[in-house]
């Protein structure tokens, strides 16, 4: 939910139930204060009518008018003392019933005491309370409306910086080294913010480098104590009369050694490229360099008596680093011949931007998505170490190229379009 | 220090003393006379001083850089074969040695066989200008034709086997491992897979014995194969 939803969702409903009571408030408070008014009016009417019976001793004519009515009410007995009432008549005028405001107060003239009554109409009141309610009505709802509208459009204006940051973070590209490029605030919370983005991203960006150099120097100094491993294993390799027991030790370290060395070379590659150490780019003749892979892995093929299909079309050129791009293809063409079946056969098509290079195999036993991650291997029993699609991938998005793995019995298909995204 | 006269002289510019010595170890098996160098002026010192037949160079030496080596030998004339040995298996290492001629490059860490083969190669396109016959008993292999022939009755070899066969040839007598055999002949990306060999053993054992020649590729429990009488 947008935080201006949730904060209209809480605030709108808070408006409402305030401006209802404080409507009833108001209006109630209008009505007693303008029947209090009337009433006013009444007590004046009441002294006219008193001065009156002081000036001539007698009580004045009644009178009635449509909105105001004098009687007195010489009948009584007892008169009852002085009272407001509100009473209803049915006003043969309009032909409808309306609301009096009456005053009855005892009046004494020659020694007898009478009831006077003066009523007043309350229509008028009635009538300008409802519209004082209309135009407050009206009041409410466009200072409601108007204050959506003017939140809408002042939060957007203010979430701006948060945006404009957000729209950064997201991205951020830890391997492009790009630094943040924020936009200075006055508004202390999205300028804490931005400082705390920048320190983050710097301080991410800072352990990479030192992770990304550490795993490079790591494999470096991996390298002598392995290559002095091997050297004496090859020099142990050499002695003559050596038992069973002797000779599986040193196999069993020989292939032990050579996997860590394989697997160092490795990593150690995916580094290189991760620290853009393959940045020259020419144009490659990729059919060309098929072709030569395919030359050397012939024979090799042949020895499973696998066939090797291909549709080349010639000098299709890629531009990219050329080292990674025989790297990729020696990947790509092994895996083809290891993932293999006897009798099976392979198939590389190329045209346009698009090479597709597929091999019958057995079905992968991981998930196809994630063939592409470090260590993933299809057969955890087998001598590969899971890197080299690993390599395959890291290679591709360097370059900008797309790759696609697809299995359909019994083909493993693995296609790139080098048109760059 | 007295050199037999058909001895090849190899120089080992490298100051890693386990590696050097390993080096020197298999080398002086296989027939070569080495000498040892642990820094930047000793290098330069004999390289002043000899003509060495392949000088293996390690280019992060004490003391300066091995491309100075390089650098000196051409200023000097020196028409010594030399291989770059790198821990770095950095490209620019690879490409800027080779250019300032080089003949060869190997990233470490490497099998002391394939160093054996590739300074033999060397060795050959150096001094024979790759017009050389190599030969074992009755096996004579010609380099620069790329075919061999067996009691002087030439036997076709696929281009692999033909790989396989000098590979043995250039270290033979010596122990061999399955991986430096996969390595050498498909690339190091095919390190690790041991059956693919098998089938071109075979076949290079039967062209060889149909040839009438006698087995000289012997398997060796575990480890690999070993080319001998």
């Amino acid at each position: 939910m947008k935080l201006l939803s949730k904060y209209n969702r809480i605030n709108i409903p808070i408006i409402i139930v305030v401006l209802l009571i404080s409507s009833v408030v108001y209006y109630s408070m209008l009505h007693v204060l303008l029947i209090h008014l009337v009433g006013h009016d009444l007590e004046i009417e009441e002294q006219e009518i008193r001065a009156f019976v002081k000036n001539n001793d007698s009580l004045p004519g009644a009178s009635i008018y449509r909105d105001q009515q004098i009687s007195f009410d010489t009948s009584l007995k007892e008169v009852p003392p002085r009272n407001f009432t509100t009473l209803i008549n049915y006003d043969k005028g309009e032909g409808e019933n309306e609301l009096y405001r009456r005053l009855t107060f005892p009046i004494k003239v020659k020694n007898k005491v009478y009831q006077a009554s003066v009523s007043k109409s309350q229509e008028e009141v009635e009538y300008l309370i409802k519209m004082i309610a209309y135009i407050t009505l009206l009041i409410i709802v466009v200072l409601i409306g108007v204050l959506m509208i003017v939140n809408r459009f002042v939060l957007a204006n203010l979430w701006k910086p948060f945006h404009s940051t957000l729209e950064q973070l997201k991205q951020f590209n830890i391997s492009a080294k790009n630094k943040l490029q924020l936009k200075d605030t006055k508004i202390t919370e999205f300028a804490e913010l931005n400082e705390t983005a920048v320190a983050m991203t710097d301080k991410v960006s800072n352990d990479y480098e030192t992770l990304k150099s550490f795993t490079e120097n790591a494999s470096h100094e991996i390298q002598t104590p392995l290559a002095i491993m091997k050297m004496k294993l090859e020099l142990l390799m050499q002695s003559e009369n050596m038992n069973e027991v002797q000779m599986n030790c040193i196999s069993a370290l020989n292939e032990a050694t050579d996997r860590l060395s394989r697997l160092n070379q490795s990593l150690l590659l995916l580094t290189k490229i991760d620290n853009s150490q393959f940045i020259d780019v020419e144009n490659v003749d990729l059919s060309d360099l098929l072709l030569n892979h395919i030359n050397n892995y012939e024979e090799l093929a042949s020895s499973k008596n696998i066939s090797i299909k291909k549709n080349i079309s010639p000098s299709v050129h890629v531009l990219a680093n050329r080292s990674l791009m025989e790297i990729l293809i020696s990947n790509i063409m092994v895996n083809t011949i290891k993932h293999n079946y006897k009798n099976g056969w392979i198939e590389i098509n190329v045209s346009g931007n698009i090479l597709s290079v597929s091999n019958t195999g057995k079905k992968p036993s991981v998930n196809t998505n994630q063939l592409f991650e470090r260590f993933k291997k299809s057969d955890s029993s087998s001598d590969s170490l899971g890197l080299g699609l690993a390599i395959v991938k890291k290679i591709c998005d360097t370059c900008g190229f797309q790759v696609a793995y697809n299995y359909t019995e019994p083909m493993h298909t693995i296609t790139f379009n080098f048109l760059k995204k | 220090m007295y050199f037999l006269p058909k001895k090849l002289k190899i120089l080992i510019i490298e100051d890693e003393k386990e590696l050097s010595d390993s080096i020197a170890a298999y080398l002086t098996s296989q027939d070569y006379s080495c000498d040892t160098a642990i820094d930047y002026n000793s290098a330069l010192n004999k390289t002043e001083s000899f003509d060495y037949d392949c000088i293996l160079l390690d280019i992060s030496i004490p003391g300066g850089n091995g491309l100075q080596v390089l650098e000196s030998l051409k200023e000097n004339n020196k028409n010594d074969g030399v291989l770059i040995i790198s821990a770095k298996n950095s490209l620019d290492d690879k490409i800027s040695g080779l250019n300032m001629g080089a003949d060869d490059y190997l990233a470490k860490p490497f099998h002391l066989s394939e160093l054996s083969a590739r300074i033999a190669a060397i060795i050959r396109r150096k001094n024979f200008d790759g017009h050389n016959v190599i030969k074992f008993h009755n096996i004579a292999v010609d380099t620069q034709n790329k075919s061999i022939t067996v009691n002087d009755i030439p036997v076709t070899l696929t281009r692999k086997e033909y790989d396989l066969l000098l590979y043995f040839i250039s270290n033979k007598k010596r122990v061999i491992s399955k991986d430096a055999i996969a390595r050498h002949l498909w690339g190091d990306e095919m390190g690790g897979n041991f059956d693919f060999i098998y089938t071109h053993i075979k076949n290079l054992r039967k062209k060889l014995s149909d040839a009438g020649d006698a087995d000289y590729i012997k398997s060796v429990y575990g480890i690999g194969y070993k080319f001998s009488d």
